[in-house]
């Protein structure tokens, strides 16, 4: 698994949005061993419990070198990896708040 | 923060005898009446808990079960009830009776006249810490008091054992005779730290005014709210609340030769293990297995389970954490006294 260095998240990998979604989707098809799309409510699904959620979040704060807070501990964040995306790049510095879609925050 | 350098200078609290009634007879799990009614995942999700078999005992209340073990201890340390300082009961899931006291009910049956009585409670498997934290005050307080007792009656609220996602239910009762600190203490409590978010006061709860106790559930309103972020702020919340404890007390973890948790379900003991990167002591997923959740009884319950098998020895030093979707988190500093034969799991 490679970690951050303290720059954002594009910066790190000179990733785009998408290729960053496709690499949380990629993580999330292997944890949960079933196919999972960038839009795939996976709390909705019953995916979810606190393994689970421990090793999503332990993953999200190494690869992108952030740490999630209480504060961070919106469910709409995580709930798919497109936005988790958002919020990754929202903690990292590659996306300020305003330009977040509505319903992330 | 000098309110936590008041607290951490008190004295601590010797734990003098450790009584139970733990019943001869248990559920399987698998044959739970309630799974019938369950769909196949929330029937999985129960099966792979791992526990096999829960304490249980419908004739015996939750009273009883706290009877039953405040009389052992007070046997096992040969001490009158009439010369107890003070009762402290915690309280039940779900009482027999409003309005009633199951702690004067207490008092009267064993015969603890001269002492103060009350009930703790409100943080689910946490709230044995409220009963030590009011116990260590008494002490420290009127030098003339004499031992605490603390007894428990675990048992489910509802019929249905099956907390979904949670744990099963047990029945099982303990009681905790304290004093003041002395060399011959089998376990003595060096520091308790306690936190609550009230946020998550209602996660979990039991409607039942306008319903049978046929149909009570323990039921939660969020549960991905539980999964998740409940989960998420119990990693950050133990990790600072271990952190806190130790090192207001000098120590480190390798200072700790044990951890005990309380038993919800292998899931939960492993994301304790995970979050806070220890192994638990194996007592717990023994009890886990046989024994299912007894709520605020868990952790010395383990701890005694630990002592029996030689888990930890005379002089060692051990964490014990407490989690409660209330939400509540504890965590206490023990230290490992001569054994005598007055603890143990029986």
């Amino acid at each position: 698994m490679s970690h951050g260095t303290g720059e954002t998240a594009g910066e790190i990998t000179g990733e785009t949005a998408e290729e960053i979604t496709g690499e949380i989707t990629r993580f999330l098809t292997d944890a949960l061993r079933r196919p999972v799309g960038p839009d795939d409510d996976y709390f909705e699904l019953g995916l979810v419990d606190s393994l689970f959620a421990l090793e999503l979040v332990t993953y999200v704060e190494q690869r992108f070198d952030l740490t999630v807070e209480v504060e961070d501990l919106d469910l709409d964040s995580f709930r798919t990896a497109r936005r988790l995306t958002a919020f990754v790049r929202r903690k990292t510095g590659a996306e300020t708040p305003d330009r977040t879609r509505a319903g992330d925050r | 923060m000098s309110a936590e350098v008041t607290f951490h200078t008190a004295a601590p609290v010797a734990v003098e005898a450790v009584g139970r009634h733990l019943p001869d007879r248990t559920h399987t799990v698998a044959e739970l009446p309630e799974l019938a009614g369950l769909s196949e995942a929330d029937r999985l999700t129960c099966l792979n808990l791992g526990i096999e078999t829960v304490l249980a005992d419908d004739g015996l209340t939750s009273y009883d079960l706290a009877e039953r073990a405040a009389r052992a201890a007070l046997d096992r340390a040969g001490l009158p009830a009439a010369s107890l300082g003070a009762l402290i009961v915690i309280e039940p899931r779900a009482p027999e009776t409003l309005i009633s006291s199951d702690a004067t009910r207490l008092q009267h049956a064993l015969g603890a006249d001269a002492a103060t009585v009350f009930t703790v409670g409100g943080l689910g498997c946490v709230s044995v810490t409220p009963a030590l934290l009011a116990a260590r005050g008494l002490l420290a307080a009127d030098p003339s008091l004499g031992h605490v007792l603390v007894a428990h009656g675990s048992k489910p609220a509802g019929g249905a054992r099956y907390r979904h996602p949670v744990t099963v239910n047990g029945d099982g009762g303990q009681a905790l005779l304290l004093t003041r600190p002395h060399p011959a203490a089998p376990i003595r409590v060096l520091d308790l730290v306690q936190r609550t978010d009230g946020r998550y006061w209602d996660l979990f709860r039991l409607e039942y005014r306008d319903r049978p106790t046929a149909r009570w559930r323990e039921e939660c309103r969020d549960l991905p709210g539980y999964s998740f972020r409940l989960a998420m702020e119990t990693r950050n919340r133990l990790g600072a609340l271990v952190d806190e404890l130790l090192s207001r007390n000098g120590l480190t973890r390798a200072d700790i030769a044990g951890y005990a948790s309380q038993n919800l379900s292998a899931g939960g003991l492993a994301f304790t293990e995970e979050t806070l990167e220890i192994g638990l002591l194996p007592s717990c997923r023994e009890n886990l297995r046989r024994f299912g959740h007894l709520g605020p009884n868990d952790v010395f319950l383990n701890l005694g389970t630990a002592l029996a098998g030689r888990e930890l020895a005379e002089g060692d030093l051990a964490v014990l954490l407490n989690v409660s979707p209330v939400a509540a988190w504890s965590a206490l500093l023990v230290e490992i006294g001569p054994q005598h034969g007055r603890e143990g799991t029986a």
